[in-house]
């Protein structure tokens, strides 16, 4: 075959599909089913059309295994296809759009099917779209209850020329205008394809066994030419070729009739030998029936134009979701085992590097050579005086005692600064003195805690002193022994080692928030005491 | 299929129920050997510590006997001085005592409370040593102010112990008469005598 042909690329994603099935083509005259195994199938066992051929086709899928995915192809007069441009649209839109239109299109059938196939080149970029659908479900009615029944899951039902379209990328074929024309079962297939993509296509009903049958095949081909002309698919001035797939080799006739009447069609006949070498289809079962090849194709992959409702392929989703759920829970338990798997081959090293204490190892573990190090220790510390503690230990004493030594304090430093001031005070008699060496200062009562109860902590401790004291003499002049009580403040809080200096208490209580009394008689000794307190604070560093 | 209504469920309830097994044991199986994993991490890392410190111990064993010798005596004495180890209250007495006589006061009356946890304890850093401190009230007449400093500066140098004044209260007393040897002043101070532990040694 010397026709043009796309380039050939490998690493097409539809991968023949090797997985086991159960392909079907009904047609109104007859049934064909064949198990795939393994990418090929090795013959068709035929039912006749009839209520005798669904019983045999009953118990034929008795036999089969259940879980075997069923696929159906139709191939039947009431079928009907529409090329069409819709708004580009995405999503829910999209679903909502093309599914109004199919409801349009076919109300009497729930077997109808819409492909994209691409964008217009105009300034619109509308959607084309391939809208298909049998519109006789009747046909298939009873087979695909039949497939139900036997609890087997229908993946799908598909137009036998969307199956067409397989074979056109087997081939590799890149012929713009392309009539593909084949005898099946149901009579004579004629499908056109536009750039590799399916347009249109029709059956006619022709009785093979006559002999005008090549004849009237080589009419029909012609007609489709004019038919193509009439919805204006093509052009009559346009170049069409025509693929004659002759299974059986017996259209070699046609071909040279089709070529010899039309001389602007370019005629190939695709011979039997020709099919099984390039389709790949055993010859027997090429042999076994007149739809046999489009099983095949159909075998290798299965079109996206899928026809079943979602009723029909229930079984066969549920299943996909079942095998689905088992690989999920397969890959989850191989996963799980792996990491498993690694953590306790850790764990096992790390043990092995714990515990094993084994002169032969390759590597020395950390047990054995803390166990060397801490004999090698002891071994040192024979050699030291005997102590009893630690060196540390023995360190930390000596130097807490003397931190303590040095962090002692005694009331002398205060009472000789008060002392050296009250020298300067004469008028001041001090009748108790009280000191304290803590975080807190001391209380106004002066009286130092019982003993268990130690200074609070916390905060650096200073030293702090608490002088009860009186003017002496005093004769009722409040002034003077006021003036004398501050003088003496005054000089303690000169002195470089106080912080602070707070008169606590005066003689007489001049806050004017307090009540006030008193006697005002002249004369010595009748006129009180002159008490006061006074806080004193010493510098923290002191 | 509506993807998931009842009886797809109910079809379906074999292989989810396998699936939910699978995921219950492995995520059983994966918790428990993370957990043990984890152990023996946390062992493997010990034992880099202990290593570690055996290599550190080892490396400074010169260190320390250098250390043992410049110190012991010393730590010996504050032994005997009964600031490290158990409480030596006899001694304080005694100290009381002495002190009281050698300054020529009027008695010492006393009172010791039971021993407790030193609270300035944290700014001298012990690490693994303890301190204690109990705390002694005392009450003494004095004649002047100066025999204050006297006691408490005797009760030092004795070797008693280890203490510090807390606080102390001086006040007038009525001398009557202003007889000679007769206290003018009363004094009450609060000591607290401290006492260090070493590791592994009780309290006794």
């Amino acid at each position: 075959m010397n026709w043009p042909a796309l380039p050939k690329f490998n690493f097409s994603f539809n991968r023949p599909d090797t997985g086991d099935k159960l392909l079907i083509s009904v047609s109104a005259r007859q049934v064909s089913a064949a198990h795939w195994r393994h990418g090929h199938f090795a013959g068709c066992d035929m039912f006749t059309y009839s209520d005798e051929g669904l019983a045999a086709f009953k118990s034929y899928l008795a036999e089969i295994r259940k879980s075997l995915p069923v696929h159906m192809l139709v191939d039947a007069v009431e079928e009907d296809y529409r090329f069409e441009a819709l708004p580009h649209s995405t999503g829910r839109d999209r679903s909502a759009l093309v599914n109004r239109k199919l409801k349009q299109h076919y109300r009497n059938t729930p077997y109808l099917s819409a492909q994209l196939r691409g964008r217009d080149a105009g300034k619109r970029r509308d959607d084309r779209y391939l809208f298909c659908a049998l519109t006789n479900p009747e046909l298939i009615a009873e087979w695909v209850q039949a497939v139900i029944e036997c609890d087997l899951p229908l993946a799908g039902i598909y137009l036998l020329p969307t199956v067409s379209q397989g074979l056109v990328e087997r081939l590799q074929l890149a012929q713009t205008n392309l009539l593909l024309v084949s005898s099946n079962s149901s009579g004579l297939r004629l499908t056109f394809l536009r750039e590799q993509t399916l347009r249109i296509s029709r059956l006619a009903r022709i009785d093979a066994t006559t002999a005008q049958a090549i004849k009237n095949y080589a009419e029909e081909i012609s007609n489709t030419r004019l038919y193509l002309h009439a919805l204006r698919v093509m052009t009559l001035d346009e170049q069409l070729s025509v693929l004659i797939v002759d299974s059986d080799d017996t259209l070699a006739e046609l071909a040279e009739i089709v070529a010899r009447d039309n001389p602007n069609i370019e005629c190939h006949r695709l011979t039997r030998a020709e099919i099984v070498a390039r389709i790949g289809i055993a010859a027997p079962a090429l042999d076994s029936s007149a739809d046999a090849l489009y099983l095949h194709l159909l075998g290798l992959q299965a079109p996206d134009s899928n026809l079943a409702p979602a009723n029909v392929t229930f079984g066969y989703r549920r299943q996909k979701l079942r095998r689905g759920i088992n690989a999920a829970a397969g890959v989850i338990a191989f996963v799980m085992a792996v990491m498993g798997a690694y953590s306790w081959y850790r764990i096992y090293d790390i043990n092995l590097e714990i515990k094993s204490d084994s002169e032969s190892a390759a590597r020395q573990t950390a047990a054995r050579q803390i166990a060397e190090l801490q004999a090698q220790y002891r071994e040192a510390t024979r050699q030291y005086p005997a102590a009893p503690t630690s060196g540390e230990n023995l360190r930390s004493a000596v130097e807490i005692s003397q931190k303590i030594g040095a962090t002692t304090r005694s009331p002398e430093t205060m009472m000789t600064i008060v002392s050296r001031v009250l020298e300067h005070s004469p008028a001041i008699a001090v009748k108790r003195f009280g000191w304290k060496y803590g975080a807190t200062n001391i209380e106004p009562g002066g009286k130092a805690d019982e003993p268990g109860f130690a200074a609070a902590a916390g905060g650096a401790r200073r030293q702090s002193g608490l002088i009860d004291g009186e003017v002496r003499p005093f004769r009722g002049d409040h002034r003077a022994a006021i003036e004398a009580i501050n003088g003496f403040a005054s000089l303690l809080a000169q002195q470089p080692q106080v912080a602070e200096v707070k008169i606590t208490k005066l003689p007489l209580n001049i806050n004017p928030a307090s009540a006030l009394s008193g006697n005002t008689t002249e004369g010595g000794g009748l006129a009180g005491t002159a008490e006061f307190k006074l806080l004193l604070v010493f510098k923290p560093t002191l | 299929m509506n993807a998931l209504d009842l009886h797809t469920l109910k079809t379906l309830r074999r292989p989810l129920g396998v699936l939910a097994a699978v995921i219950a044991i492995g995520a059983i199986l994966l918790s428990y050997t993370d957990g043990e994993l984890q152990s023996a991490q946390r062992a493997a890392a010990q034992q880099q510590n202990q290593l570690r410190e055996a290599r550190i111990q080892l490396n400074k064993s010169g260190e320390e006997k250098e250390t043992i010798v410049r110190y012991l005596d010393r730590y010996q004495y504050l032994q005997q001085l009964g600031f490290v180890g158990d409480e030596q209250r006899i001694n304080w007495l005694d100290g009381l005592r002495f002190a009281n006589r050698e300054t020529r006061l009027f008695g010492v009356d006393y009172q010791i409370g039971a021993q407790q946890p030193y609270p300035y304890a944290a700014e001298l850093n012990p690490g693994q040593l303890t301190l204690y401190q109990s705390v002694m009230k005392i009450n003494l007449k004095l004649l002047h102010e100066g025999d204050l400093m006297r006691f408490l500066g005797t009760l030092a140098r004795l070797g008693a112990g280890l203490f510090s004044v807390n606080q102390c209260v001086i006040e007038r007393v009525d001398a009557g008469d202003n007889l000679r040897n007769q206290p003018n002043l009363r004094a009450e101070c609060e000591l607290a005598w401290i006492t260090l532990r070493p590791p592994g040694e009780k309290k006794s």
